[in-house]
């Protein structure tokens, strides 16, 4: 409480879909409104953080287009008809819809389709944990543009996330000579918690390059700018192991010890050799060419060392390579020139930042999601991963730092201990799912967090194939979104300031979301609608003490040991540091246990290297006359994801959407920046105003994705992007939508 | 060491990533019906378009603000008194004065003031002299993503503020003009290119 009785300040925590960021803060309250946000305290002061967005939230929570109370549809799906019912109506209609699903169908037949709870925690758990109990299917968001990362991640490293692998030492604040940031925009996505710390390094003395297709705002701070084509990451990584490899530039230390780069593969059929084929006890032991003893050897984990990196060996009568030189010899098709006419990068550039990365004392190389959304976006990331760690450049012990937080998700996944959980579908799986019945047929989803048709792939798809087939939509929602309009029930859910929520971001600390204000009209938080159902389907045990028993439940692990709701409260807090002295070894959860440069596992894809394969559809080469140029899809500032393109204020520094498209592109079409022009391909078009920009390269047209599909002339960002499954993606973790790989034409607009 | 206090701003343009939070900002803090602070790009002729030729590009920020000028131009004209310049060299407008004659606006050089349409009076940043009496920091400074704004003491050669125009290559806008600004903007650093 402050001197100025009148005004009551609580301090919370923004969790939207930015994800790491997680500003705090300070609510200013007065008379049961809030009157002003700014960026709370944190225990330093340099972590104090807001964005524009954050700033303007009190538009969403006071925006006047609020869904104020439970709605039923009443005119076609689409029309945008509903009528007022009450909350027990709601449950009513939705126990009984998934009754009569469930007798027929099975409860499997019933999904959630949760999108991005950004840093949000329980109440993307209250929704698994009724999808645990009542066995129905959990469809996973991953597929919804971040899949193809895990993907890759998951096979180089064995783990979800790449990120403190490659920069965990960042996040500390420890400075490496050269930073490359490749494929991400954090200036716009991830200005916080990422590109102040780019920033603060650049200042103390470390050179900043960006490899993007788009010249982006992080792009325009870097002292070296790598343009390259879309989807072409793969063939930039070859091509500088190739300059690096060809200089003997590579860190032999590293590749011996951390990479299965030693191991030697069979040329006859490209696995792994092992013990049992050459008739050794230890059958699944992996072997290597000892180079002193000229013999080969069972690894162990002291004798990687000796290891030759280079050579073919025949041993009883089976033709061997190391992985390092099956390595070397497909870098070594991708000259600087052959690299050059795939990614349109210069190869005197390439030459040069092959070197720079190779003589570098330590690069740190910042990552995230954009260029994995590419059909084989997984391997772009693999790619990259390969190239940092011939150069030694991944993180492999922790000698300071804080404990990452580790949440008890247990009771989430899988609610009851001896029952079977939910079933999981990726989210791209969901569209044969609902529309063939395959692998079963789910006939009911509920949609929360998540703008499904505005922001996943081919609109006209989900309209005309989708929807139709579903018995029955619930929506969660603070809109009346494109996706809401179609929903058969739509719930009012609260915004982040009338709810409390456990936030484990940004690292190092800990964070409550705390709930500011009661919620305003009828709207609900997404745990007491769980929770509130569940009740009524029989669960209700499963859910006493709402939001508050919740939160307890998923901060009980150790990690967080004397860190609780109440402490939470009164400001973020720092996780535990480690004590002085610490190594610890990060572990790779890879078949191996190593860095895994080779994925025996994809052989038979012919991906068990990190090899550059083309996009599938992004026109990178001028082969596809009807549909010339790649469309890509950056992220903006002004939204997240499709949050926040309601709001007014935001909409008045950024109006409408546009096109940005390069002058060498939009001369030969007759088109000049406002005009309206219209792109398309097979599947559908979008009508909005051109941006002629430099921002873009020859070939490359960019629409900032979210806006919302009333928001263009006609179409939307969506409208043109496909549901292409990629089956080496579904192997290794789930399939992922490729909004960054799609082809397209321009052309003025005709009325 | 001067004992006054002369307040000022330092803004980083290698800091500065474009992102319209110091607007948003001061809008909300001051109530504000234009923006005061405005950012403009330096590259294309869009906004945030970089200039050059791909993938040769250059693209940077600049945030302009009332530049609590040392020689303001605005109060000068400003015959009824609600210009007026601090002691701690703060420019502020008091709207209870002002009479909407607009001299000021056409006065400054640098079209920091703008025009309350509905109030039908000048509006301007004070560099949040509100804040500043309760000893707090400007709103944008305090919600700057880049945290490339500084505010302190110019007079006081301890400060950060002066720390750093002592130490890097800085410019006023307009320095011609002999307002003397209390605003001074760090450049972006030269490139390292490869």
């Amino acid at each position: 409480m402050e001197e100025n009785s009148e005004i009551r300040k609580i301090r919370t925590a923004c969790p939207q879909h930015c994800g790491i960021d997680a500003c705090g803060i300070l609510a200013h309250i007065k008379d049961d409104r809030v009157i002003k946000l700014e960026p709370a305290d944190f225990p330093e002061e340099r972590d104090r953080r807001i964005c524009l967005r954050g700033l303007y939230s009190l538009d969403v929570t006071y925006h006047h287009d609020r869904i104020k109370f439970p709605m039923k549809r009443v005119g076609e799906r689409g029309e945008g008809k509903f009528e007022r019912i009450t909350w027990e109506e709601a449950y009513d209609e939705i126990v009984e819809n998934f009754e009569k699903i469930s007798e027929e169908y099975g409860w499997r037949a019933i999904g959630w389709v949760l999108g991005g709870p950004g840093a949000g925690t329980t109440k993307f758990g209250a929704y698994l944990r009724i999808a645990s109990l009542t066995q129905s299917t959990r469809v996973s968001a991953w597929g919804y543009g971040d899949a193809g990362l895990p993907c890759g991640s998951r096979t180089i490293f064995g783990h979800q996330f790449p990120y403190f692998y490659l920069f965990g030492k960042f996040w500390q604040r420890i400075w490496s000579e050269v930073i490359i940031v490749w494929g991400t925009n954090p200036a716009e996505t991830m200005p916080l918690q990422n590109m102040r710390k780019i920033m603060d390094a650049k200042e103390e003395g470390t050179q900043v390059i960006v490899v993007d297709p788009r010249f982006t705002i992080t792009a325009s701070k870097a002292d070296q700018y790598i343009g390259l084509k879309p989807a072409t990451d793969s063939a930039l990584a070859l091509g500088l192991m190739n300059i690096i490899f060809k200089n003997n530039l590579y860190d032999k230390n590293f590749v011996l010890e951390q990479t299965n780069g030693p191991y030697l593969v069979r040329t006859d059929n490209g696995k792994l050799l092992r013990g049992k084929d050459i008739g050794e006890k230890k059958l699944e032991s992996y072997v290597l060419w000892n180079e002193t003893a000229n013999a080969y050897n069972l690894v162990r984990r002291k004798n990687v060392k000796d290891a030759s990196l280079t050579g073919t060996y025949t041993i009883n009568g089976l033709e061997c390579k190391s992985v390092f030189q099956l390595l070397m010899e497909l870098a070594s098709e991708y000259t600087p020139e052959k690299t050059e006419e795939i990614t349109s990068i210069k190869a005197e550039l390439i030459e040069k930042l092959a070197r720079r990365i190779a003589t570098a004392k330590d690069v740190t190389f910042i990552t995230h999601m954009g260029f994995t959304r590419t059909y084989h976006g997984d391997i772009s990331l693999r790619s990259m991963i390969t190239l940092a760690s011939i150069t030694g450049n991944v993180i492999t012990s922790f000698t300071s730092g804080n404990i990452p937080a580790t949440l008890n998700w247990n009771p989430f996944l899988k609610a009851i201990p001896d029952k079977p959980s939910f079933h999981r579908l990726g989210i791209l799986n969901l569209y044969n799912a609902v529309i063939k019945g395959q692998p079963y047929p789910i006939k009911a989803v509920w949609f929360s967090f998540i703008n499904f048709l505005n922001q996943c792939v081919d609109v006209n798809k989900v309209i005309n194939e989708f929807f139709p087939k579903l018995d029955f939509i619930v929506q969660t929602e603070l809109f009346m979104t494109p996706t809401a309009k179609y929903a058969d029930l739509i719930l009012p859910v609260c915004s982040f300031l009338e709810f409390s929520d456990f936030l484990y971001m940004p690292y190092p600390y800990l964070q409550l979301q705390q709930k500011v204000i009661e919620p305003l009209f009828e709207s609900k938080s997404d745990v007491s609608i769980v929770s509130e159902l569940a009740e009524r389907l029989g669960f209700g045990d499963y859910f006493k003490g709402g939001e508050e028993s919740m939160i307890d439940m998923i901060m009980d692990n150790s990690s967080m040991s004397g860190v609780n709701r109440e402490v939470l409260k009164k400001g973020a807090v720092k996780l535990k540091s480690l004590p002085e002295g610490s190594n610890i070894p990060m572990s790779f959860g890879t078949p191996s246990g190593k860095i895994e440069l080779y994925a025996e596992q994809l052989v038979e894809d012919g991906e068990a290297l990190p090899v550059y394969l083309p996009p599938i559809e992004a026109p990178i080469t001028p082969n596809n006359k009807k549909y010339p140029l790649t469309f890509i899809q950056g992220h903006s500032r002004f939204r997240t994801h499709s949050s926040f393109a309601n709001v007014g204020s935001l909409l008045e520094m950024n109006p409408e959407p546009v096109v940005e498209i390069n002058s060498i592109d939009s001369e030969v079409r007759g088109i000049v920046s406002n005009d309206y022009v219209t792109v398309f391909n097979d599947r559908g078009k979008t009508t909005l105003k051109a941006l002629v920009s430099e921002s873009v390269g020859p070939g490359v047209v960019n629409i900032t994705e979210g806006w919302w599909i009333d928001q263009f002339k006609e179409g939307s960002v969506n409208h043109l992007t496909h549901d292409i499954i990629n089956p080496v993606q579904e192997k290794v973790y789930e399939p992922n939508m490729h909004m960054n790989d799609v082809a397209v034409q321009i052309k003025k607009w005709e009325e | 060491m001067s004992n006054t206090i002369n307040y000022g701003m330092v803004i980083d343009q290698e800091r500065c990533i474009g992102c319209e939070a110091c607007s948003v900002a001061c809008h909300i803090e001051n109530n504000s019906t234009k923006f005061w602070i405005k950012v403009e790009t330096q590259g294309g002729i869009e906004k945030d378009t970089p200039g050059g030729k791909f993938p040769n590009l250059t693209l940077s920020f600049l945030p302009k603000l009332c530049n609590h000028c040392s020689n303001p131009p605005c109060v000068e004209v400003c015959s009824v008194e609600a210009l007026q310049k601090r002691d701690d060299s703060l420019v502020v407008l008091d709207q209870k004065l002002c009479t909407g004659c607009e001299l000021c606006i056409e006065a400054c050089p640098y079209n920091a003031i703008a025009f309350n349409e509905e109030m039908r009076l000048a509006e301007k940043c004070s560099l949040c002299a509100h804040r500043i009496d309760d000893g707090l920091e400007p709103f944008c400074v305090i919600c700057c993503e880049g945290q490339a704004i500084i505010f302190g003491d110019l007079n006081d050669s301890g400060s950060r503020i002066s720390q750093l125009l002592l130490k890097k290559k800085n410019f006023q806008l307009g320095p011609e003009l002999g307002t003397n600004p209390s605003v001074y903007y760090l450049p972006p650093k030269t490139k390292r290119e490869l």
